[in-house]
């Protein structure tokens, strides 16, 4: 494992579902979920995805942990190319890249007490079994701050947030590089997703995890991202750091979704808000050119047609916006509806 | 003036864990014309609190045990259902979360608004439909008309919370209670209905009971918040005076825990950590005789554990059920 290599590239991933319709069952279109995505993420960094439902994230995170087949594009775990590989080859990676989802009472099973629920990777991946798996088990439920007592409850006695920590324990277990994290704090109340968030913070500086962390809450992203990448319709539209994303966005679509988040403080004067006409648009049909184009205050004949690229068009700042060529400045642009 | 008048509410579930005492003793005044929004966290007793006040609380599961609702003076806890179906709906609406939960999927937009209208109002039906089709124009809803004819499985999230919105407000309600009607939509779609339900709250001035987990919407829709914590209220004051001084340790952890999108919380490099809230919510099976926040709040005393404490209006306007609301005021200096 070196520092120069990303923990996790991934190049033009692509990701179609066909839908299938009428009697016969036969393919009548294609859902474009993901659709040209390119990012990487080095040791001890957060790439944060953000994006309203619908516009690809969690089939972005399944899709880089190969619980789906990539349609295009190449995987890169630790500087290996996994695209291609077997389920039985991606055995071995498999432990480099764990995931923690939203709602972790739904993949684990009921039946199983929590330090077997846990201890489980351990033993799958002949880490440790016995008595040394067991206190392997009870050392990682008090990382996550659960008492080893717990060990030998069922899965419903615990909290939501209780339980969120025991699939953090599970992903931790066998020690992984990349851990995706798919909404792990969106059905958290705000009292205990404080405490998960900084669980996940004290365990990226300890072992130097690389996240891929899906949201939608715009500020949970700017707690926990280095990075943030907005996504519209299967694509990347902006990624930057995150305080750059923040105050100085440059995508017409980072700009509305920015402006729209209520925010706890009734004193500050919103500058203006930014109310995006119509819905997202289905990844089914996604609109022509730039897919944002139909609900872009800014959009120009050209946007109908031409597909634009995610460009770097300042210094560690891509997007993808026909007015926001290579160079520009930060000046706001020109409504034109 | 006074719209809506609530004493000492208890709602109580019985179940085979025991009794919920899901609303503890709640009392709140709402103006005409007023939004006031009701906070807290999931299981807090939000939700019961609004179906008490229309009496949709399932008398098989549980019910009102005492307390006061008063609603432009008449008490709402001992009419019939008869009289409360005339009251539902016409008076009172209701916006939910899940708006297909309230919809019929087997009946057409058009139909389902103006039934409620010919019930209430007594109209013919060409004339409910004439106000479906104003209420969907209302709500902006692009080429009402047709869809008038369509099934709610046909509109998006956003179109059926439109819809929803319309139907509430058809028969020109003075209370509307809205129970997260945005938790479910996405932060674009949630702009374009909180902007909405702001813009026509001018044109039909009905008072409002906003209920939510969300501070931001808090702070972007009501003028008085009421904060609720096991089934009580703990802290009540104007929006402004609430976030600008807020009182009770729990209002104020809420506060500090949530990562905010408009800080920069991190300006030294590091991240900076949360403040957490220890522990969770208690469970509400069991009575609790002090301060419910007792167990996980930095200031308790023996006392909070012991004895349950009053609400006090510490500062104008402004109260709060606290023992040593001058300990955590002075922290905070
Ligand atoms: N197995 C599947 N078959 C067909 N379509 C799918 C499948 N999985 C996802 N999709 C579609 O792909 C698109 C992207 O879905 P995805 O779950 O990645 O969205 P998301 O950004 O995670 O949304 P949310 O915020 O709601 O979780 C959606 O239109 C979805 O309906
Ligand atoms: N039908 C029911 N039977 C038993 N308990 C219930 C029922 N409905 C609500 N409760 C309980 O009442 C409490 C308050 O619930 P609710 O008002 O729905 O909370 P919220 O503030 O999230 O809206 C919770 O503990 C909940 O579990
Ligand atoms: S390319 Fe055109 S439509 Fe797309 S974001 Fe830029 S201005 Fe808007
Ligand atoms: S009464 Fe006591 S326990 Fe309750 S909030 Fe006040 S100080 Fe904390
Ligand atoms: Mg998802
Ligand atoms: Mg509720």
């Amino acid at each position: 494992m070196s520092d120069d290599k990303p923990s996790l590239e991934v190049r033009n991933l692509v990701k179609h579902f066909p839908i299938h319709g009428g009697l016969l069952q036969r393919q009548t279109g294609t859902v474009r979920a993901v659709d040209g995505v390119t990012f990487s993420i080095r040791r001890g960094e957060t790439l944060g995805v953000v994006g309203e439902s619908g516009c690809g994230k969690s089939t972005v995170g399944k899709t880089v942990l190969k619980l789906l087949e990539p349609t295009a594009g190449e995987i890169l775990l630790d500087g290996v190319d996994v695209t291609d590989f077997s389920p039985g080859q991606m055995w071995s990676h498999r432990r480099q890249i764990q995931t923690v989802f939203q709602d972790p009472y739904s993949s684990m099973n009921p039946r199983m007490r929590a330090g077997d629920i846990v201890g489980e990777p351990l033993e799958n991946f002949g880490l440790a079994r016995g008595k040394a798996k067991d206190e392997q088990v009870a050392s990682l439920f008090q990382r996550v701050g659960l008492r080893p007592e717990n060990m030998r409850k069922f899965t419903h006695e615990f909290s939501g947030g209780q339980r969120q920590r025991l699939g953090i324990a599970k992903a931790l277990a066998v020690n992984p590089e990349v851990i995706v994290a798919d909404e792990p704090v969106s059905a958290l109340d705000v009292s205990v997703q404080a405490q998960v968030l900084n669980l996940l913070i004290d365990l990226q500086e300890e072992y130097k995890l690389a996240y891929l962390f899906i949201s939608h809450d715009l500020g949970v992203m700017r707690h926990i991202s280095h990075r943030i990448a907005v996504m519209y319709l299967g694509r990347v539209v902006e990624l930057t750091d995150k305080r750059t994303l923040f105050t100085r966005p440059l995508h017409p679509y980072t700009e509305a979704l920015l402006s729209a988040a209520p925010v706890p403080d009734p004193a500050r004067k919103r500058a203006r808000r930014i109310i995006l006409p119509g819905d997202v648009p289905s990844p089914a049909k996604p609109p022509s050119g730039c897919h944002f184009h139909t609900r872009c205050p800014y959009a120009i004949a050209e946007c109908k047609t031409v597909d634009p690229k995610l460009l770097e068009v300042a210094p560690g700042h891509q997007v993808a916006c026909i007015r926001r060529p290579v160079g520009t400045d930060f000046a706001p642009l020109t409504p034109t509806q | 003036m006074s719209i809506l008048q609530v004493r000492d509410l208890h709602t109580q579930f019985f179940t085979q864990d025991g009794v919920v005492r899901a609303v503890d003793g709640v009392s709140f005044d709402l103006d005409q014309g007023e939004t006031l929004a009701i906070v807290g966290e999931s299981g807090c007793g939000k939700s019961v609190t609004a179906m008490s006040i229309l009496r949709l609380i399932q008398a098989e599961t549980g019910r009102i045990v005492s307390g006061s609702i008063k609603f432009e003076g008449r008490e709402l806890t001992t009419l019939t259902e008869e009289q409360m179906r005339g009251i539902r709906g016409h008076d009172i609406s209701m916006i939910f979360q899940e708006p297909m939960t309230s919809l019929n999927p087997v009946l057409t937009i058009g139909t389902q608004i103006a039934e409620n209208v010919v019930r209430h109002l007594g109209v013919s039906w060409q004339e409910g439909l004439n106000r479906a089709q104003e209420m969907l124009e209302l709500v902006k809803i692009s080429d009402a008309k047709r869809r008038l004819d369509e099934y709610p499985h046909q509109l998006s999230g956003g179109m059926r919370q439109r819809v929803m919105i319309a139907m509430a407000l058809a028969c020109r309600p003075k209370l509307l209670i809205a129970d997260e009607p945005t938790t479910a939509l996405d932060v674009t779609i949630q702009a374009q209905i909180l902007d909405l339900m702001l813009e026509l709250k001018e044109k039909i001035d009905a008072a409002i009971v906003m209920i939510t987990h969300d501070l931001g919407v808090v702070a972007e829709t009501a003028q008085r918040v009421v904060v609720m914590y096991a089934g009580r209220k703990v802290e009540e004051a104007t929006v402004g005076e609430l976030f600008a001084h807020p009182m009770h340790p729990y209002t104020r952890g809420l506060m500090r825990a949530i990562p905010r999108l408009d800080i920069d919380a991190e300006a030294e490099g590091r991240r900076a950590r949360l403040q957490e809230i220890p522990g969770m919510v208690p469970v509400l099976t069991q009575p609790i005789p002090g301060c419910a926040f007792a167990p996980r709040c930095p200031f308790a005393t023996e006392k909070c554990t012991a004895e349950r404490p009053p609400l006090v209006e510490n500062r104008p306007g402004h109260i709060a059920a606290c023992w040593h609301t001058d300990r955590v005021l002075e922290q905070a200096a």
